[in-house]
C-alpha cells in the first residue's frame, strides 16, 4: 500500500510523451492499405500518430457519428439518413477502389466459376451443395465434389457486405426482393464472421465454405477465389485493371458528394463486384485536428496513391484524384 | 457376516476415492494443460523484439506487442487505484457499519449482482459513461470499466476478510477508550490486511484478462498511447484481434501474446499467494 503514490507518479510520468494523435475507425476492406499508410505516414512526420481500428464500416460510420473518432471508414456510402444524423454535413473522400471477391474452400478445387445469379442462389440458401447442375454448367470440366456449401457472411456492419449485397441486388430481382441492400442484411444462411479478418479466417477453416472478402485478404492468406462473370459476359478474376475498368464510368461522372456505386459497371474488362472507398470527415474540425487530416490527405494523394498496387488496391483515377484533392483543401 | 460387510464397505471406499482422486487430477490437469499447450504454442514466438516492438502494418511479418504490454499494466493499474479504494472501504463498511442493516443488504445484494453482469455490458455502460460525454475511446474509460468489475470482487472478499477479525480484538481497542474508526482503521485493517490485498490481487489479475469491456472503451492502439485520455492497446484485445485475423503470423504472436497474459496472471497468484502469507499461521 505504501508504494501507491510511487505507482499513480509513475502512471502520470509515462503519459508525458505527447504527440498529435488521429483517431479513425471503420471499414476492414481498406485496413490494410490505412495501416500501411499510417505506418508510412509516422515516417514522414513522426509526430503525428493515425491509430486506425478495422472494426467495419458499420461501427466506422456509428463512432463518426457519434464523432467519438476523428475520421470514419467505409465502402458503403452513408444514407441520406444516416448523413442528417451526423448534422447533415460529411464529406466522403474516396481513397482507393477494391474488389469483393468470392473465397472458396474446396478441397482439389483452385478456379471456380461464378455468375451473378449463382451467387446469389448460394447465398439465398437455394444452391446447397457444390456438385448442383448450376455450378457443374458454369464450370465444365472442373471436378465439383458432393459437399454441402457453408456460406460465411460478415457479422458486423460492414462496407464489404454493402458492394456484394449492391451488386447481389443488380443482378438478382429475387435477391432484391427478399434481401436487398444495406451494411447488415438479413441473411437467409449462413455463419456471421467478424471483419474481412474474420470471414478469412472462418472461410479457411470450413471445408465446403464460400463468403466474400476485399481481394488482397485471399491475396495475403492464399486463399482460392472465383471469377465472376461481369455485364459483357466475360468471366473475370478480380485484379486491379479489371477494377480500374469498372470505375471508368464514374470517374467521367463522378458526382459532387462521390457516393457512387460501380458494381455490375458495363465494359468488357470491368470486375462486376467493385467499389471505392470512402474516408468520411467533417468539413469543421476541432482546433489542430482539421490541419493534420489535411496534411494527411494530402500526402495520401500525392505519396499514399503508389502504395496501393502492391495491397491490390486500384489508386484512384486521376479525374478523381484532381477533384479530391480540391475537396480537401475545403477541410478546416 | 462382518467380514463380508467390510470387505464391501472397503471396496466401496477405495472406488469412490479413486474417483474422488481421478477428478482432482482431471481439475489440475486441465490447468497445467492449458499452460502446458499454451507455453509449447507461444515460447517458439517470443523473443526480444516481440517485447520492445510496435506491430507492423496489417499482412507485414514481425513487429512486437510492446505498447500492448504497457497499455494493459497502465489501464490495469489506474483500475485497481479506482476500484480497490472503494471496494475495500465499502466492505469494511458493510463488516463493521453495516452488519445486517437494509442498507447493507441491498449493497451486498447489489455486488452479487453486479459480480454475475457480463463483462461487455460492463464495457457497454463505460462506454455511455465516459467515452460518449468525453466524445473519445480512452484508457481512462477502459480502467473505469475495469474498476466496475473489480469492486464487488473487492468487496466481498473484503467484508469477509474483515468479519475474521476477532471481536474481541475490537472489545479490547474500545475498552481502552480508542474511538470506533480508529479500531475500523488501525486495529481491523491491518489484521485483515493480508486477505484483503490478496483479494484485491485476485481481482486485478480477474481484470487483466478481461477483453470485452476494453473493445468499446480503451478501443486499441497501433501505436504508444498519448495518455490514460486516449485510446490504448491492451493484452487480451491485442490477442483477441490477432486471433481472429487469418494471418498466420498474427497467430504465431497471439499465442506468444497469451504466454505473457499467462504468465502475468500466475505472477500475480503466486506473488499474492507468497507474500502476503503471513509468517507463522497458514490462516487467513
Amino acid at each position: 500500500m505504501k508504494q501507491l503514490p510511487l505507482f499513480a507518479a509513475v502512471l502520470l510520468a509515462a503519459t508525458a510523451v505527447r504527440a498529435e494523435t488521429l483517431t479513425g475507425a471503420g471499414s476492414t476492406f481498406a485496413y490494410p492499405i490505412y495501416s500501411k499508410w499510417s505506418d508510412e505516414y509516422h515516417k514522414v512526420k513522426p509526430d503525428l500518430q493515425i491509430n486506425y481500428q478495422s472494426i467495419g464500416s458499420g461501427g466506422g460510420i456509428r463512432q463518426f457519428t457519434e464523432k467519438t473518432v476523428d475520421f470514419g471508414a467505409t465502402d458503403g456510402p452513408m444514407t441520406d439518413e444516416q448523413i442528417q444524423k451526423a448534422g447533415g454535413k460529411v464529406l466522403h473522400l474516396p481513397t482507393v477502389m477494391g474488389a469483393d471477391i468470392p473465397v472458396f474452400n474446396v478441397a482439389g478445387v483452385d478456379e471456380l466459376r461464378f455468375d451473378g445469379a449463382a451467387l446469389a442462389a448460394i447465398f439465398l440458401g437455394k444452391i446447397t451443395n457444390w456438385n448442383d447442375p448450376a455450378l457443374a454448367k458454369l464450370n465444365p470440366g472442373v471436378k465439383l465434389p458432393d459437399l454441402a456449401i457453408t456460406v460465411v457472411h460478415r457479422s458486423d456492419g460492414s462496407g464489404t457486405t454493402y458492394c456484394w449485397v449492391d451488386y447481389l441486388s443488380k443482378v438478382s430481382p429475387a435477391w432484391e426482393k427478399t434481401v436487398g441492400r444495406g451494411t447488415s442484411v438479413n441473411w437467409p444462411v449462413g455463419l456471421g464472421g467478424k471483419g474481412n479478418e474474420g470471414v478469412s479466417g472462418l472461410v479457411q477453416q470450413t471445408p465446403g465454405a464460400v463468403g466474400y472478402v476485399e481481394l488482397i485478404y485471399a491475396l495475403q492468406n492464399k486463399m482460392s477465389f472465383g471469377s465472376v462473370r461481369n455485364k459483357s459476359g466475360k468471366f473475370l478474376k478480380a485484379s486491379i485493371a479489371g477494377v480500374t475498368a469498372a470505375a471508368a464510368g464514374a470517374a467521367r461522372h463522378m458526382p459532387k458528394d462521390y457516393r457512387v456505386s460501380i458494381t455490375d459497371a458495363p465494359g468488357p474488362n470491368s470486375y462486376p463486384i467493385s467499389t471505392f472507398t470512402w474516408l468520411l470527415v467533417y468539413p469543421r474540425n476541432t482546433a489542430g485536428k482539421g490541419a493534420e487530416l489535411k496534411g494527411f490527405l494530402r500526402w495520401m494523394l500525392k505519396d499514399g496513391q503508389a502504395m496501393a498496387p502492391a495491397l491490390g488496391y486500384a489508386p484512384l483515377p486521376a479525374t478523381v484524384k484532381a477533384m479530391v484533392a480540391k475537396t480537401i483543401e475545403t477541410i478546416q | 457376516m462382518n467380514a463380508a460387510v467390510y470387505a464391501r464397505r472397503r471396496r466401496a471406499n477405495a472406488l469412490m476415492l479413486a474417483a474422488t482422486a481421478a477428478c482432482a487430477a482431471v481439475s489440475a490437469g486441465v490447468l497445467l494443460g492449458i499452460l502446458g499447450y499454451i507455453a509449447w504454442k507461444g515460447a517458439a514466438s517470443l523473443s526480444w523484439s516481440f517485447l520492445t516492438e510496435l506491430p507492423k502494418p496489417v499482412g507485414e511479418t514481425g513487429g512486437g506487442i510492446a505498447n500492448s504490454i504497457v497499455g494493459s499494466v497502465k489501464v490495469v493499474g489506474l483500475a485497481g487505484l479506482m476500484g480497490v479504494p472503494v471496494g475495500v472501504a465499502s466492505g469494511v463498511y458493510l463488516a463493521e457499519y453495516g452488519r445486517a442493516g437494509r442498507f447493507a443488504f441491498c449493497v451486498r445484494y447489489a455486488a452479487d449482482v453486479m459480480n454475475g453482469v457480463p463483462s461487455i455490458v460492463i464495457g457497454l455502460f463505460a462506454y455511455a459513461l465516459v467515452v460518449m460525454p468525453m466524445r473519445r475511446f480512452s484508457a481512462l474509460a477502459g480502467s473505469t470499466a475495469l474498476a466496475l468489475i473489480m469492486i464487488p470482487i473487492v468487496l466481498r472478499n473484503t467484508e469477509e476478510f474483515v468479519r475474521l477479525v476477532p471481536g474481541t480484538l475490537r472489545e479490547a481497542a474500545l475498552a481502552l477508550g480508542v474511538p470506533r474508526w480508529k479500531v475500523a482503521a488501525f486495529v481491523v485493517l491491518p489484521t485483515a490486511g493480508r486477505g484483503i490485498a490478496t483479494g484485491a490481487l485476485l481481482a486485478l489479475s480477474r481484470a487483466a484478462g478481461e477483453t470485452a469491456p476494453l473493445i468499446f472503451t480503451a478501443f486499441g492502439n497501433r501505436y504508444w498511447d498519448q495518455g490514460m485520455l486516449g485510446p490504448i492497446a491492451t493484452l487480451p484485445h491485442t490477442l483477441y484481434n490477432y486471433a481472429i485475423s487469418p494471418y498466420a503470423d498474427w497467430h504465431r504472436q497471439a499465442w506468444a501474446a497469451a504466454l505473457i497474459l499467462m504468465a502475468f496472471m500466475l505472477a500475480v497468484n503466486v506473488a499474492a499467494r507468497v507474500w502476503l502469507r503471513p509468517p507463522s499461521t497458514g490462516a487467513l
